[in-house]
């Protein structure tokens, strides 16, 4: 695929994601006014913190979480298994708790009052995404998750794994997720100016874009909130001495940005539209 | 006891070692992410992969061990022996987990590459380096793609149970290892890892039953003799078996886990757990293959060479595959990934293994001819 399709392409994800946040925030005033009835009624996505101000359409593109937020409304608690590579294990934080699947803990612990929220942290830096769907499948029967964050693709574009191969793992692995009610997450590819012009890193990120829409999961656009914040917000310092892996301000944005596509993705559920 | 000849120590070409060869450089293919031909090894068009028959091959090993050379050994020595290749095992696993860390060091140094020192769960060691060096040595901290032999020394440290059991109680080797089996993917006990949050890539709970399946048909007698006895009608029930498996592949059949009853790691095609249908794929394939080897080496009788000496020299060329595979990781990473330089990569894996396998013999045949000299 050349460039300029690529680019058409996540043009059209952006009005997509734009054309979501929009139905989202009526669905909120929807979600507001019936929360009175509802046992646990999930509150707006909490601010982000100045540092991590980005615009809606470079965090996500949210989807329905329509298992985690079933598990939420019936049991009160659900449980989150975080899966993929260095920064989900929190490689460049100063303790675990800062890494972001601790620290998101925390922020849908606050946002939505009464729930008990339970993230089970599997990341192995450095691992590529066919290594880790199959550790999916064995962590998913042990740890029956109801929601799955999969963070995925810098290592495999730096393997050079082919696209097309990256492809077919993820998607397998989501519709193995998918008919085992689980709800997805993918969190996408690392911003790092180094890779800004790398061929491999685009196309790769171009698939899980791709993939993403096709399967309707929820996808966190780390790349692009990445870079937005490193463009704008040039003085803070989110990234570890290494240059290349989140400090704990890092980790913080990302653990914001996933906690509101999830938060969005629980009150997608109450959108009337299909599927 | 009577020290093998250099004859004996040189065996020829036969099924076991060409297995084991074929397993080792499948194994060295597999563990490169991406390389183009990948595509080609088994595990494409089967349930299982290549870890399964190493861990076969090596519990058929432990068999010709205990019924040959360790045979009129006393418990205690048989003990003694089978700890002392524990670790001996143990050793090259902690030199090459070195020898990977320091490569990912190197690399991550030359190519201006902080990201390398991630590569195969390696960052605990560049940024938790107390508690990762002792998980090193105890090996609750295995990296990516090293984690076969700390399954194989755990198994080694308990063959002296297999060994002895099969000497004083044979009949309840199988059961005690299924009851095991059984137990571990009833409940998911495996063991955990540390200091990375996690459990062990192959739960040693789960594999040994591969490993005492390997010993006890490399006998003569119990499962072995029943399945040297009917070979050819066992090979035709495996046969489908087999099949069903390539099919399950190709498109990407794994049942579903919600569909299913508890407890459900008896259902999934698990790695880690050596679930049901992994276990019977590689047996089926095993019991395929059978016999293949006789007419395998007549027609390719340098392949059938080839292979048997990596597979007689299996540690070591374990171990260079290893190192090899993590090279070429970092090569794909360097130089891109396309047909031209993963065949580099494949041949020059190819040749280094040959070469190691080679010295490691010209080390043993200049052992075995200096002993016999009177010392200076």
């Amino acid at each position: 695929m050349g460039f300029g399709m690529a680019r058409k392409a996540a043009g059209k994800n952006v009005e997509r994601a734009c054309g979501l946040a929009l139905a989202l925030m009526a669905s909120l005033v929807f979600a507001q006014a019936s929360a009175a009835q509802e046992s646990a009624p999930p509150e707006a996505p909490p601010p982000l913190s100045p540092a991590c101000e980005a615009p809606a359409g470079d965090i996500a593109a949210p989807a329905m979480l329509p298992h985690f937020a079933r598990a939420l409304r019936e049991r009160k608690t659900a449980r989150i298994l975080a899966i993929g590579s260095s920064s989900t294990s929190g490689v460049g934080a100063s303790s675990d708790s800062k890494s972001y699947p601790a620290q998101l803990e925390a922020i849908l612990e606050g946002a939505m009052k009464g729930v008990d929220v339970v993230v089970a942290n599997r990341g192995v830096s450095g691992e590529v995404a066919a290594v880790t769907a199959e550790r999916i499948k064995s962590e998913v029967t042990r740890e029956k998750p109801d929601l799955l964050l999969w963070q995925l693709g810098t290592n495999d574009a730096l393997v050079r794994v082919a696209p097309d191969e990256f492809e077919n793992t993820v998607r397998s692995t989501i519709r193995w997720l998918k008919e085992n009610e689980i709800d997805v997450v993918l969190v996408g590819l690392q911003y790092s100016s180094r890779f800004s012009r790398d061929e491999e890193y685009f196309a790769i990120r171009n698939v899980l874009q791709r993939v993403a829409s096709a399967e309707n999961v929820a996808y966190v656009r780390r790349y692009d909130a990445m870079r937005f914040i490193a463009q704008n917000h040039a003085n803070l310092q989110m990234m570890a001495r290494d240059n290349f892996h989140l400090n704990d301000l890092g980790y913080q944005c990302m653990a914001e940005h996933i906690a509101r596509a999830v938060i969005v993705g629980v009150f997608a559920k109450r959108r009337p539209s299909g599927n | 006891m009577k020290t093998p000849t250099i004859e004996e120590r040189m065996r020829q070409p036969n099924e076991i070692d060409f297995w084991r060869g074929f397993a080792l450089v499948t194994i060295f293919v597999n563990h490169i992410p991406g390389i183009v031909f990948e595509r080609f090894t088994f595990r494409n068009v089967a349930i299982s992969d290549s870890a399964e028959l190493f861990v076969f091959l090596a519990g058929w090993a432990l068999r010709k061990l205990v019924d040959g050379p360790a045979k009129p050994l006393s418990a205690r020595y048989l003990i003694l022996r089978l700890e002392g290749r524990a670790f001996t095992v143990y050793l090259a696993q902690l030199v090459i987990a070195q020898l990977a860390i320091a490569l990912l060091a190197g690399a991550s140094l030359l190519l201006d590459a902080p990201f390398l020192l991630d590569w195969n769960n390696a960052s605990a060691i560049f940024a938790d380096p107390v508690r990762a060096h002792l998980g090193l040595v105890a090996l609750t901290f295995q990296l990516g793609y090293f984690d076969i032999l700390p399954l194989y020394v755990a198994l080694m440290l308990v063959s002296p149970l297999i060994a002895l059991s099969y000497r004083h109680a044979r009949a309840a080797l199988l059961p005690v290892s299924l009851a095991i089996w059984a137990f571990a993917l009833a409940f998911g006990v495996n063991l955990p890892t540390w200091p990375v949050e996690g459990a062990w890539f192959f739960d040693p709970l789960a594999w040994q039953l591969i490993f005492v399946l390997g010993f006890l048909l490399a006998g003569e007698d119990g499962i072995g003799g029943l399945a040297r006895r009917y070979r050819k009608p066992i090979g035709w029930i495996a046969l489908p078996i087999v099949l069903l498996g390539v099919a399950a592949a190709r498109i990407d059949f794994d049942p579903s886990p919600i569909a299913l009853p508890e407890p459900k790691l008896f259902f999934v095609f698990d790695k880690t757990f050596l679930s049901p249908a992994r276990l019977l794929s590689s047996l089926a394939i095993v019991a395929v293959f059978a016999g293949s080897f006789g007419a395998i080496s007549r027609a390719l009788p340098r392949l059938g060479a080839f292979l048997s000496l990596l597979g007689r020299n299996s540690l070591n060329v374990f171990c260079a595959g290893s190192l090899l595979s993590l090279a070429g990781q970092v090569f794909r990473f360097a130089y891109g990934g396309d047909v031209v330089s993963d065949a580099f990569i494949v041949m020059f894996g190819l040749i280094v293994m040959g070469a190691a396998a080679w010295a490691s013999e010209w080390r043993e045949r200049l052992r075995a001819k200096t002993s016999k000299e009177p010392a200076a």
